[in-house]
């Protein structure tokens, strides 16, 4: 490729749409500023925060705070004054950006964090018919991919890995190792300070299937649970006394589960620890130091753990009211803190291992690390691949990894020999999208189906849903249609096995029929639906026992020996744009995780 | 440097990457100080990334001055920085860039500099220099265990060229010992090992031998897989040092005659039969041009990358040669003179 006057006078009249101001953007912006691009749009809902400071140019220490997308258009007009840049401070998401909005683009550049959002543009070039090009960066890792309706394979082309997520009764009752401990205290933080859900209860599951004995229906009384549900009064009530929590959920509860003796045939039990052992331990003398490496990089001592449960709790009961709850933040210090012992204490019990504040903050943050050099690689090769899309040469641009090293191959950046071709089975972007869900018709409410299957599942934002064959609308967009629906299970309107819904999400132009399959859940493992694009995959995915989390957790770990295993990251930062907004606990619920591309 | 440790707003502001890395790596960073020859459109991304990493102090040699296309494709500048040194104009946006880190400037030539000058610092970063000179650069750093990494960027060709002498380095592998237990349930340990490796990198004048040198080829022409684009840079650093200056779309007729005969020898010296080269004939269409920005982005990356993996000791780098297809986009490392 040349950059011939032809490429300088194309790259002067295109319009380009850059969704993500962050580390990838940045650079991405730069790149764009100095090709010549003269009609640049940007759109970005994050703040800038001091630890983007490391690779995301375009802002300094004095812009924390400041929308992303602003700052960026600031720094680029600074660098040349005469490019017309548009700033949206925004979520890509949102019903303002719709089909009209992306056809007036030449190109859209993601360069996004989660995945979610580049499941949505995707979708939205696809209908527009406007070519995407898609990158990411995960460490020294990254890729970048071109998208082109009916020429090239959509986002959504290729089955994702689930998310890592962990049973209950696993966090409740047995965990194993040091996430399962992070994850409770994270679920523990929530019971005391935040916005209270039965789903991240932490006291001991009695319905533990493994905890049964055989001829009784249950092996212990169901007083735990039924105790718990008013946490929040009781801890109330006893005014956040540290020694008093700290006994319940380290003592008490543990005590419980030491009678739940299924459980502890194969594996070692816990030791209850009470607060006087645990102010007390020996062995714990050090020195506070007021460096980095002491306060974060050393696992703290139990005593210490102790002290800092007790102190956080103090000051976080004053940040909480009646009308009023905390959402958990890594970058909140006594809320980092608080997990950080609350972790380290029940790994202590459960003789797990226990870990540094900084570890656990990669943990419980979801924080994937990220540097300027994979970013500035990866944004100069999408750029790259721009031009060639502008000169309609998108046969020339199959996709690109970086790898962290070459190994054997001698290839740090490595190019498909070729661009790929859409799975013809694809739910999004084949001529008649069409998946299998599997759900228990007679457990789950239409509102779930729509919340969990629909928005979270299938990436939805505001679908209409149509009973095939009745022509009965049972999920709509407008608000006051269907609401009566929402608490029925999807078997009392007659959703059942069998049954075809129409639904169709007007945003993002996308209509899709799913087919319904009845699925109850027999292992508690088992996850509550599932979504098989292509029937062929279920009895592939049944062989490998359905443990998908740890099927997950093994192909994470082979990446590092294997080269042409490809680890693309969703995400430069993935929990600055979830955790805090929207709540989500990045564990369980965050989309960013990583995913595995076999390059 | 005031404390050998890192500060709470070091740890707070190289977070990201300290969680890639290692703080002992941050550690050994911060205490570097780096030269960088010539802050030109691949400059300017070299020093932004090194910049970013939180190193102690980067000195910025360049006795140029600025033009207006130089400018268009330096982001470090701006419009009335055309006319003036460059060194002085790109002071302000590169501190800007990382204020913990000291940047001096000096506007003398790099070949006004006796050895001395370049002793002082952990690694030097050259663009846009003759071979003359960098092998004498070399020459000096091989005696004072200083590393040294050239790159450049011809059109939408790059490449880079390192020698970090005897290289030790570690990596990280993660080892799994996954136990059954009841249910399903993996048992997880995982066990970080510390690998150490050593590279032995050839001195350059040994890597970059061009027609006309007494230094002897015999060794390189041996390899049978040799990334032909490995010939294709010593023709352009030939070019330069023939011309000094890089080829130019005004004198384009003239200059690709020159690169061919400089080819022809090139081949001839290798032993290379130009009739089994797998180059496209028309090659050097690529290399014409101002060097295309995004591609600086690429190889400014790749190098800053290397300046990191040098300095921390950490992760395995890069053979010595590093080589950027202007065709697939495809970036290879290749061992050549060792």
């Amino acid at each position: 490729m040349v950059v011939t006057q032809i490429t300088k006078e194309t790259i002067g009249n295109s319009k380009v749409l850059v969704v993500g101001a962050g580390g990838i953007g940045c650079e991405v912006l730069k790149n764009l500023a100095l090709s010549g691009f003269k009609d640049i749009e940007i759109i970005d809902l994050d703040t800038i925060d001091v630890s983007n400071l490391n690779r995301q140019f375009l802002f300094r220490k004095e812009h924390v705070g400041k929308p992303k997308a602003v700052v960026a258009r600031e720094s680029i007009l600074n660098y040349n004054p005469d490019i017309q840049i548009k700033a949206y401070h925004d979520s890509i998401t949102s019903q303002d950006y719709g089909l009209n909005f992306f056809k007036k683009f030449n190109i859209v550049l993601n360069a996004l964090d989660n995945r979610a959002a580049r499941n949505h543009v995707n979708r939205m070039c696809l209908a527009a018919d406007v070519p995407l090009i898609e990158s990411g960066t995960s460490g020294y890792s990254g890729q970048v991919e071109l998208i082109k309706k009916g020429v090239t394979q959509c986002y959504e082309c290729q089955p994702k890995p689930p998310q890592r997520t962990f049973p209950g009764c696993t966090i409740r009752n047995t965990p194993s190792e040091p996430v399962h401990c992070i994850v409770w205290a994270k679920h523990l933080f929530n019971q005391l300070f935040g916005e209270e859900d039965p789903d991240q209860d932490v006291s001991p599951d009695t319905e533990d299937p493994e905890a049964k004995v055989e001829g009784q229906a249950h092996s212990a009384t169901n007083a735990g649970n039924i105790q718990r549900t008013s946490t929040r009064r009781w801890v109330q009530d006893i005014k956040y006394n540290p020694s008093q929590l700290f006994n319940k959920f380290f003592k008490e509860d543990i005590e419980y589960l030491l009678k739940m003796e299924n459980l502890w045939k194969t594996r070692k039990p816990p030791v209850p620890l009470s607060w006087e052992q645990a102010a007390s331990h020996e062995g714990d003398s050090v020195e506070e130091e007021n460096n980095v490496r002491m306060q974060d990089m050393k696992v703290w001592p139990l005593s210490k753990c102790a002290k800092v449960f007790a102190s956080t709790i103090d000051v976080l009961k004053n940040e909480v009211s009646e009308d009023k709850f905390l959402v958990w933040d890594k970058d909140d210090k006594p809320a980092m803190d608080f997990v950080t012992a609350c972790a380290n204490i029940r790994a202590h019990i459960f003789s797990i291992a226990t870990k540094s504040r900084f570890e656990i903050k990669s943990i419980a943050g979801n924080i994937i690390p990220a540097i300027a050099t994979a970013n500035a690689m990866i944004a100069g090769l999408v750029v790259l691949h721009a031009f060639r899309v502008l000169l309609q040469e998108f046969e020339k641009c199959p996709s690109i990894y970086l790898r962290q090293k070459s190994v054997h191959s001698k290839f740090i950046l490595a190019a498909d020999k070729q661009i790929t071709a859409a799975n013809p089975k694809c739910y999004v972007c084949s001529p008649k999208p069409f998946v299998n869900v599997f759900v228990n018709t007679n457990s789950m409410t239409v509102k779930e189906f729509e919340t969990e299957v629909l928005k979270k599942g299938l990436n939805m934002i505001a679908p209409d849903v149509v009973l095939d064959g009745r022509g009965m609308v049972v999920i709509s967009s407008e608000e006051g249609e269907t609401e009566i629906n929402n608490d029925k299970k999807l078997a009392e309107i007659g959703i059942v096995e069998g049954s075809i819904l129409k639904c169709d999400d007007f945003l993002q132009n996308y209509e899709l029929s799913v087919a319904v399959n009845q699925y109850e859940a027999k292992e508690k493992d088992d996850p509550l639906y599932k979504i098989v694009a292509n029937p062929d995959d279920l009895k592939a995915k049944e062989s490998v026992n359905g443990g998908e989390k740890n099927g997950n957790e093994e192909e994470k770990q082979a990446e590092s020996d294997q080269d042409d295993l490809m680890v693309v990251e969703e995400s430069d930062d993935p929990q600055e744009g979830s955790s805090k907004r929207r709540k989500l606990n990045p564990i369980e619920d965050n989309d960013d995780d990583l995913c595995i591309i076999d390059s | 440097m005031a404390e050998k440790q890192l500060s709470a707003v070091e740890a707070e502001l190289y977070d990201r990457q300290i969680r890639l890395w290692g703080i002992e790596s941050q550690e050994k960073l911060r205490a570097a100080n780096v030269l960088l020859i010539n802050i030109r459109a691949l400059g300017s991304e070299i020093a932004k990334n090194i910049l970013l990493s939180g190193i102690n102090s980067l000195t910025i040699l360049d006795d140029g001055t600025v033009t207006e296309e130089e400018q268009q494709k330096n982001f470090l500048l701006n419009k009335g920085s055309v006319g003036n040194p460059i060194a002085d104009e790109v002071l302000i946006k590169a501190q800007a860039l990382n204020p913990l880190v000291k940047i001096k400037v000096d506007k003398q030539p790099p070949s006004s500099k006796d050895s001395s000058y370049f002793k002082n610092f952990t690694i030097i970063v050259a663009t846009c220099i003759k071979t003359d000179l960098l092998l004498k650069i070399d020459k000096v750093c091989r005696s004072s265990n200083v590393k040294l990494i050239y790159g450049d960027v011809f059109g939408t060709f790059g490449f880079s060229v390192a020698d970090f002498l005897d290289h030790n380095y570690h990596e990280d592998q993660i080892k799994l010992a996954g136990k059954k237990r009841t249910h399903g349930e993996k048992d997880h340990e995982k066990t970080t090992i510390k690998v150490q490796g050593v590279i032995n990198y050839p001195e350059l004048k040994k890597v970059l031998i061009l027609p006309n040198t007494k230094q002897s080829a015999d060794s390189i022409k041996k390899s049978k897989r040799r990334n032909e684009l490995f010939y294709i840079m010593l023709a352009l650093m030939e070019f330069r040092n023939k011309n000094n200056r890089n080829p130019a779309i005004e004198s384009k007729e003239g200059d690709l005659k020159t690169l061919e005969t400089i080819k022809a020898d090139i081949f001839q010296l290798y032993e290379v039969d130009e009739l089994k080269t797998k180059l496209p004939a028309d090659i050097f269409e690529l290399v014409f041009g101002e060097e295309v920005v995004p591609v600086c982005s690429v190889v400014g990356g790749v190098i800053a990358q290397e300046v990191i993996k040098a300095v921390s000791e950490k992760e395995v780098p890069v053979n010595n040669i590093f080589l950027f297809d202007p065709i697939t986009f495809d970036g290879k490392e290749e061992a050549i003179g060792a």
